[in-house]
């Protein structure tokens, strides 16, 4: 069944590719020279980490959102699978890209006043994001049909998308916010030196691919264990022993 | 720093800036020497806090493997078990 939905030869070389890129990426990210900036200092290096991990959310989204509407056009099962484990590997992200954060902040827009959460709208933004997906693991996990589990889900992950746009992108812009983009604040096209987009735009492909490989290894896993269940319940239907 | 003087910082911070709503209260160049954690992060121009996000999401790509290990831990026990109901000759399984 997996080798069916999973084409082993590209997922064997992606993740090789994954894997030298994103070492160059992290080599880049600490060995090439950037301008110096005030209060951002070396911290300014947290675009190759910290950034991706949003751009990386946003496409798990992308992608799950997909599978859920496929999944509600054909009723395959694969597709709820998929997009359910897209949306799990990319919430694991927005919680990497939240820590990071936080970390970031306290010794940058905090620096001396200890504090570690000032309620940035970007930032609860991004907290409220990650617990509409976290409903969304909870209303799937609570159907045991199968069928019932994926189509109401599905609902749910494309209403769940929808919101993305606006509490990651719109909202934040329309805010005070120390985030860069926000009103006031220039935007990263207007403060991005040309040495910090040489890393920054391999970063963010890098860790798409890495969800790529994280999220098809838990898709071929999902599967097989459904596989397994189906196997189990076919012969335990039929009387033995 | 304790508790009272953090906010009597933040409270010095925020009254120069009392025009916005969110996060007025900007780290100024602070001429005090530097105390608790920062006196780590704030020293060899900030290196160590990029390390120290490097490390979360390091951990957090760990810690996902390490969940993902233990399902295939169960998947093969499900399969070590069940193995041998399935293994007799079943008239009529499909």
């Amino acid at each position: 069944m997996t080798s069916d939905h999973v084409n082993m030869k590209w997922y064997r070389t992606g993740r090789m590719v994954v894997a030298l890129w994103l070492t160059a990426v992290i080599l880049g990210a600490f060995l090439l020279a950037i301008p110096r900036i005030n209060i951002l200092e070396h911290t300014a290096r947290n675009l190759y980490f910290h950034v991706p991990m949003w751009f990386t959310l946003m496409a798990a989204v992308v992608v799950s959102a997909y599978h859920s509407v496929r999944f509600l056009g054909s009723g395959d099962r694969v597709r709820d699978v998929r997009a359910a484990e897209a949306a799990r590997v990319g919430v694991v992200f927005g919680l990497m890209g939240l820590a990071t954060g936080i970390f970031w902040s306290r010794f940058t827009w905090y620096q001396g006043t200890g504090i570690w959460w000032n309620w940035d709208p970007r930032q609860s933004m991004a907290a409220v994001e990650l617990l509409i997906y976290g409903a969304y693991f909870v209303l799937r996990d609570s159907i045991d049909d199968p069928d019932r589990r994926g189509r109401i889900a599905a609902v749910y992950n494309v209403f769940a998308a929808a919101t993305v746009p606006f509490l990651l992108y719109v909202l934040p812009r329309q805010l005070d916010s120390l985030h860069p983009g926000a009103e006031g604040n220039p935007a990263f096209s207007e403060i991005t030196h040309p040495v910090m987009r040489l890393v920054f735009y391999p970063a963010v492909i890098g860790f798409i691919g890495l969800f790529w490989v994280l999220y098809t290894q838990r898709t071929r896993l999902r599967l097989l264990e459904e596989e397994l269940e189906d196997r189990l319940h076919a012969t335990k239907r039929t009387p033995q022993r | 720093m304790t508790l009272q003087e953090v906010q009597e910082t933040a409270k010095s911070l925020t009254s120069q800036d009392a025009s916005t709503a969110y996060d007025t209260i900007w780290a100024s160049p602070t001429t005090q020497a530097p105390v608790g954690l920062e006196t780590v992060f704030l020293a060899q121009d900030k290196i160590y806090v990029v390390l120290v996000v490097v490390l979360i999401i390091w951990f957090g790509i760990l810690l996902f493997l390490f969940r993902t290990d233990r399902k295939i831990d169960r998947l093969e026990r499900t399969l070590k078990n069940d193995i041998h109901d399935t293994d007799a000759p079943v008239a009529g399984a499909s």
